[in-house]
């Protein structure tokens, strides 16, 4: 291969931009049909639902003028969640009836989580294409092992300090272990970098938690003298403004904090990522708007019982679809034709009876 | 039709034309060069959605993508079942109709009997565990030890021994608790194993015996009801049933799920309370007394926190029903 990437013309850099067709109205009449069949089918439908669901995101994802697949086969996904479904039963049962039994299951989930996180991104990976040539996913046990439960524990006995230094682990993890067509992906992301976004995140929580506080104690001191002094010696007119800012504050991590700096982080690591050395992904996505669109999509859910879900998720793939891309130093089309060899008979790998969709 | 071939495990391309003749689909450049000829019957066609391309795979890891999708259809000589469902606004509509009355059906039926039917199978250990750790924890946080005097501790005492003793579990079946709580304020709960916590600030407000032995025996139907294990187990039972609904665990799926589950748990809390004035009012009659001072009670203890007779906020995020409604209900019982 190594020949083949040096012999490549020297051609100039050309930007791809990533978009996507998609429409909500149209995905609105997917997701409604296939939520009722599974509904009626008991849940059984709902892996076939869920392969319809990626395939219309996938197909109708752009780069250039070719769109990504998805090919999973509902059956692999509906075994998966079978599995996924008798260890949770088993579990609960053995937790009522013999403690022992369930204490050892947890053990054996415990260990065997890695390896099921590397299935889950196996898969998926494995069923997912561009250009007729397939991703892979090469994740080691002992890697996901180090990743998932070390870096967990070393948080725990660092206080969360490390939290920057964890969340880059599982980064490189995700991304240096996938191939596409047998080539590796690359992430450079630097520590300072992740932890200069955290800090970011925290002063706006701090900053927020502060002046919500003022805020609620000011109001909290009007309603106190306005119930008078039966409040008062029970510090009641107070309690309830309390209790509102605590469910303020539930709701600001996930609405404003999780999309802020979770935004920051993925136009990091995009932007940081390669392709065999030759391609440079960009991530340009602007926090605040990623912000308002979590949170317009929510207050429209709401006010829709729901039925707003498949525009939501439409209109936000349509944005972060508009805001990636790829550039290299060739056509990804001259590229991508040299991937032969390395592609292999990955289609009958599939098939091996592990390579199965755990979880829900 | 018109479409793209690539050519076997790879991604290089040329713009192509497939014709089927008899069992074999012919590839040929636009200009006519075979490319390939498959036999149909090895052909793997993937099923129609939204606009999406249609992808034929061939067993040698080529394959044709095309937008003509009439044209695939044709060829197979039927369009998919699924896409003609998801084509047609009747269907949707019939669609959303199920959809709603299941969610309906779910969160009226299907939560409370599951959430129920879970609490009464939960096995005795499981229950005596959970309500020592809802103890533990809510000492650590907003418990005090009580600072009521011995003869006042006892005097509740008596009266909650004599509630119990009419209640279904018997005096041996519940106990009862004191604690200071200046963060609650006058107030009265029960945990799963059957104790129940009275707060030193609800003394002041007690101006009859009769007002607490319906406090207790409102307390002690929580308990026979199990009505705080329900609670845990609906409060897992609506985001696992929203995340089935939307169909993917992703933050807007998570997100969707915060509020109506909490504004779902709400309406079956006033549910449970209903229930628990109901058994209260039964029991109070079963003991040859009346209500109506759990009412007194109820309104006394509404003033104090909310310095109005009528709520501190809107009903339909309260965990009780409206206090003005449940002592009417009680005097009327």
């Amino acid at each position: 291969m190594d020949i083949m990437v040096d012999a490549a013309p020297q051609a100039p850099a050309v930007r791809h931009q990533m978009r996507f067709e998609g429409s909500g109205g149209e995905y609105f009449k997917i997701w409604i049909v296939n939520l009722a069949l599974s509904i009626v089918t008991l849940g059984i439908f709902s892996a076939w639902a869920k392969v319809r669901s990626k395939r219309y995101f996938y197909g109708n994802t752009y780069i250039g003028e070719h769109n990504f697949d998805y090919h999973a086969d509902p059956i692999r996904i509906l075994i998966g969640r079978a599995i996924a479904f008798v260890a949770l039963l088993s579990y609960s049962l053995a937790s009522t009836f013999a403690p022992l039994l369930a204490a050892l299951l947890a053990i054996g989930f415990f260990f065997a989580m890695p390896w099921l996180v590397n299935a889950a991104l196996r898969f998926n990976a494995r069923n997912s294409s561009y250009r007729n040539i397939r991703f892979n996913f090469v994740g080691a046990y002992g890697d996901a092992f180090r990743v998932y439960i070390g870096w967990a524990f070393l948080l725990g006995l660092t206080l969360f300090t490390t939290y920057p230094l964890a969340k880059r682990a599982r980064i490189r993890f995700n991304i240096d272990n996938h191939r596409f067509g047998g080539q590796p992906f690359n992430v450079e992301i630097t520590g300072r970098a992740l932890y200069s976004i955290y800090a970011i995140g925290l002063v706006i929580f701090l900053g927020f938690v502060i002046g919500a506080t003022v805020i609620a104690g000011a109001l909290g001191t009007i309603a106190g003298a306005s119930v008078g002094t039966a409040a008062k010696s029970t510090g009641m007119g107070a309690f309830s403004i309390w209790h509102i800012l605590i469910l303020v504050l539930f709701a600001f991590i996930p609405l404003v904090l999780v999309p802020f700096v979770g935004t920051k982080v993925f136009n990091l690591a995009a932007s940081g990522t390669t392709l065999a050395e030759r391609f440079h992904f960009e991530s340009s996505l602007s926090p605040l708007y990623m912000t308002w669109l979590a949170f317009s999509n929510l207050l429209l859910m709401l006010v829709t019982l729901g039925l707003f879900y498949p525009w939501a998720r439409v209109r936000t793939t349509r944005y972060t679809s508009s805001h990636f891309a790829v550039t290299g130093d060739a056509d990804i089309g001259s590229f991508t034709s040299e991937l032969v060899a390395a592609q292999g008979a990955i289609g009958e790998e599939v098939a091996n009876f592990f390579d199965v969709d755990i979880g829900f | 039709m018109q479409g793209r071939y690539f050519f076997p495990l790879s991604a290089r391309f040329v713009d192509a034309v497939a014709t089927v003749n008899d069992d074999h689909m012919d590839i040929a450049t636009r200009d006519g060069t075979a490319l390939a000829s498959i036999a149909m019957k090895s052909v793997r066609i993937s099923s129609r959605l939204g606009a999406i391309r249609r992808r034929l795979d061939f067993p040698d890891g080529s394959s044709f993508d095309t937008d003509d999708n009439d044209a695939v259809d044709m060829l197979l000589r039927r369009s998919g079942l699924l896409h003609r469902l998801e084509q047609s606004w009747r269907l949707v509509l019939v669609a959303l109709v199920c959809v709603g009355v299941a969610s309906g059906a779910f969160v009226l039926y299907g939560v409370p009997a599951v959430a129920g039917w879970l609490a009464r199978h939960t096995p005795p250990s499981m229950t005596d565990y959970t309500g020592r750790q809802t103890l533990q924890a809510m000492d650590k946080i907003a418990l005090k030890p009580s600072k009521l005097s011995a003869d006042v501790q006892k005097h509740y005492r008596i009266l909650f021994a004599a509630a119990a003793a009419a209640a279904p579990r018997g005096a041996s079946g519940y106990r009862l608790l004191f604690r200071n709580a200046p963060l609650i304020g006058p107030n009265a709960f029960a945990l799963p194993d059957g104790s129940v916590i009275l707060t030193d600030q609800m003394i002041p407000l007690i101006k009859k015996d009769e007002e607490i032995e319906g406090v207790f025996a409102h307390e002690m139907s929580h308990v026979d009801r199990a009505h705080s294990l329900q609670r845990i187990y609906q409060a897992s039972l609506v985001p696992a049933a929203i995340a089935f609904v939307t169909g993917d665990a992703s933050q807007i799926g998570q997100l969707a799920a915060v509020l109506p589950g909490i504004l779902l748990q709400s309406a079956y809390s006033r549910e449970f309370e209903q229930q628990a004035d109901d058994d209260a009012a039964r029991q109070l009659r079963h003991m040859g007394k009346s209500p109506a001072p759990l009412a007194d009670l109820l309104e006394r203890l509404e003033k104090k926190l909310c310095g109005r007779k009528d709520g501190c906020g809107p009903n339909w995020l309260g965990s009780h029903p409206a206090t003005a409604d449940r002592a009417a209900w009680l005097r009327a019982h």
